[in-house]
């Protein structure tokens, strides 16, 4: 449909309203963690830096835990996406091809699970974890991140599977293939975008997981990446700083992830959302 | 919803789909239906600090938690910040998404990085604003100043009113774009030529959304209604580290409440109520909502 003239200023002026708002604080962030400390409280941000130093960083790399939260983040992270992957893929399959009783029943089950305040099991999950004892483990936070992430990554392998056209295990089954031969080697590949987002989604909740982690985990040496900045946070006096170099490196990791592969993960969101 | 495929062999898929399920589904009756029934036994236990033995109460938790004015002031607390953040999100979900579904260069781009709010952790999103909202050194406050809204600074976390206000609109900073993007999908289901027949009938943009748009949109926004109240309901470090639930408790919903009664007052077994009845009550709105709100002849 054509735009008049209001309409392309309309449109201009709420796209920049928009960026501002999403990515104005986002690079405020990263190009403050470049500036001295004056410079970073001064009223009025500079959008670049004025002043140029790496002192921040060298503080946070050099002198605080970070640098062990970030590489315990990332192992818990990638450990979490890997098995949830796993998990949704077996998951997605079976309900999308397979025909069993109560199948439309359990797939729904697994919808509720999102209906409990995650609250309710902190206390249970602490109490059975210190019984076998994954108290202070990154076992215990896979498990947990991978719990949270499964539900909605089944959902969304489902979809994934049912987006695949038909004639494709048509032709694998006239041509003798097995059926778990047509899975594995034929659709699974094929479904590297859905393996992707369900990989971001299940890594980002994994990387921004707090109340679990803060709970499960005791020793400082084996904190993940948003209760160790959180301590930081309180331990000095706020030095803003450190804490934005902190919060910048911390984005890091998810934003390459996410141009990477975050198209495929939107996509996934929205093709979801339409079934 | 199911894809149903009569040509396809069934006497296998029983035993095959065991063997694929066993392993997802054993981890979430473990992880989550295990300490659902869990969190139902402490709470009919009187347990003190964590890990420690206690005896059979009854129902003594619930009637000390239920007559205590601390639950039904943190119950509010969550009203008010369910439905802020409802209605903060969809009021700018809507109109990102509107503004997504136009054709511009770079749309596809701006789909995609738009939910760059919601990838990155909940402690940046902490850092980021008390930094801008700081007083002492923040931007806000000058930039507020300067277009005349206020004329001294502000202290956004000092007064009850402010802190909540000051936390629903950061959680809702956080989320928009998520919803956006859902909301987008809604859109985009929405025939084309429907709109060109209403302009070609005369229709403004405005008449356009209110006739063709809101309506068809309903159903994706009740999804989202229902999915965000629960999700919302369930925020808990966003508070926690900006506020702790103050001041004196006045952003102290639900889950700050259990978590304090856990983890602070060690009574787990008081938290353990707390949290099953907060759980009967999210299941009881999910229920209503989608009963109240879905279109009766979506129902069928």
């Amino acid at each position: 449909m054509k735009r008049g003239v209001p309409g392309t200023l309309v449109l201009v002026l709420s796209l920049a309203v928009l960026a501002a708002l999403v990515l104005l604080p986002m690079w405020l962030v990263g190009s403050s963690s470049f500036k001295l400390p004056r410079e970073i409280i001064s009223r009025f941000p500079t959008f670049f830096p004025h002043s140029f130093t790496l002192q921040h960083y060298q503080k946070l790399l050099g002198t605080s835990a970070f640098p062990t939260y970030f590489l315990n983040s990332t192992l818990v992270a990638a450990s979490s996406a890997f098995v949830t992957v796993l998990l949704a893929t077996l998951a997605g399959y079976a309900f999308f091809r397979l025909e069993f009783r109560g199948r439309d029943f359990l797939y729904r089950l697994i919808m509720v699970a999102y209906a409990f305040p995650s609250i309710v099991i902190l206390i249970p999950i602490y109490l059975m974890f210190a019984k076998v004892g994954l108290i202070d483990t990154d076992l215990a936070l896979v498990i947990v991140n991978v719990t949270f992430a499964l539900p909605f990554s089944i959902w969304m392998m489902r979809t994934f599977f049912a987006s695949l056209p038909r004639e494709l295990e048509e032709a694998a089954a006239i041509d003798g293939a097995s059926r778990l031969a047509t899975a594995l080697y034929i659709l699974v590949p094929l479904l590297r975008p859905g393996i992707a987002a369900i990989a971001i989604f299940a890594f980002v909740s994994s990387w921004t997981e707090y109340l679990f982690a803060s709970v499960l985990i005791i020793s400082d040496a084996k904190r993940t990446l948003p209760v160790g900045l959180s301590g930081i946070i309180g331990q000095y006096q706020i030095d803003w700083g450190l804490l934005l170099a902190g919060a910048s490196l911390s984005i890091l990791p998810v934003v390459v992830f996410f141009a990477l592969v975050g198209r495929w993960f939107v996509a996934g969101l929205t093709e979801g959302a339409v079934k | 919803m199911a894809s149903h495929n009569p040509s396809s062999e069934k006497s296998g898929d029983g035993r095959l789909a065991i063997l694929l399920l066993a392993l997802p589904l054993g981890l979430l009756a473990a992880t989550l239906v295990l300490p659902m029934i869990s969190a139902v036994n402490i709470s009919l236990h009187d347990i003190r600090v964590i890990g420690s033995e206690g005896a059979f109460s009854g129902l003594d938790n619930y009637s000390r938690v239920l007559t205590a004015g601390a639950f039904w002031h943190a119950l509010g607390v969550s009203a008010v910040w369910v439905v802020g953040n409802a209605f903060v999100q969809t009021v700018l979900a809507v109109l990102a998404a509107l503004v997504l579904n136009e054709k511009f260069p770079g749309v596809r781009i701006a789909r995609v990085w738009i939910i760059l709010t919601w990838i990155i952790p909940t402690v940046v999103v902490v850092i980021i604003w008390r930094w801008m909202l700081s007083p002492s050194g923040g931007m806000i406050n000058p930039f507020l100043i300067s277009i005349g809204i206020i004329d001294r600074p502000v202290g956004f976390f000092s007064s009850g009113p402010m802190a909540l206000a000051s936390l629903i609109l950061i959680n809702s900073w956080r989320w928009f774009p998520f919803v956006a993007i859902m909301l987008l999908a809604g859109l985009q289901r929405i025939p084309a030529d429907l709109y060109e027949a209403a302009a070609v009938d005369g229709a403004g943009p405005i008449a356009r959304f209110r006739a063709i748009t809101w309506p068809l949109l309903q159903p994706t926004l009740l999804v989202l209604t229902v999915m965000g109240t629960l999700l919302s309901f369930n925020v808990f470090d966003i508070i926690w580290l900006l506020t702790a639930g103050g001041p004196a408790g006045a952003s102290e919903t639900l889950p700050v409440l259990i978590y304090e009664t856990a983890f602070k007052a060690y009574r787990m077994g008081d938290a353990a109520a707390m949290s099953v009845v907060a759980s009967l009550m999210m299941i009881g709105l999910a229920i209503l909502l989608i009963d109240r709100l879905a279109p009766k002849e979506a129902a069928k």
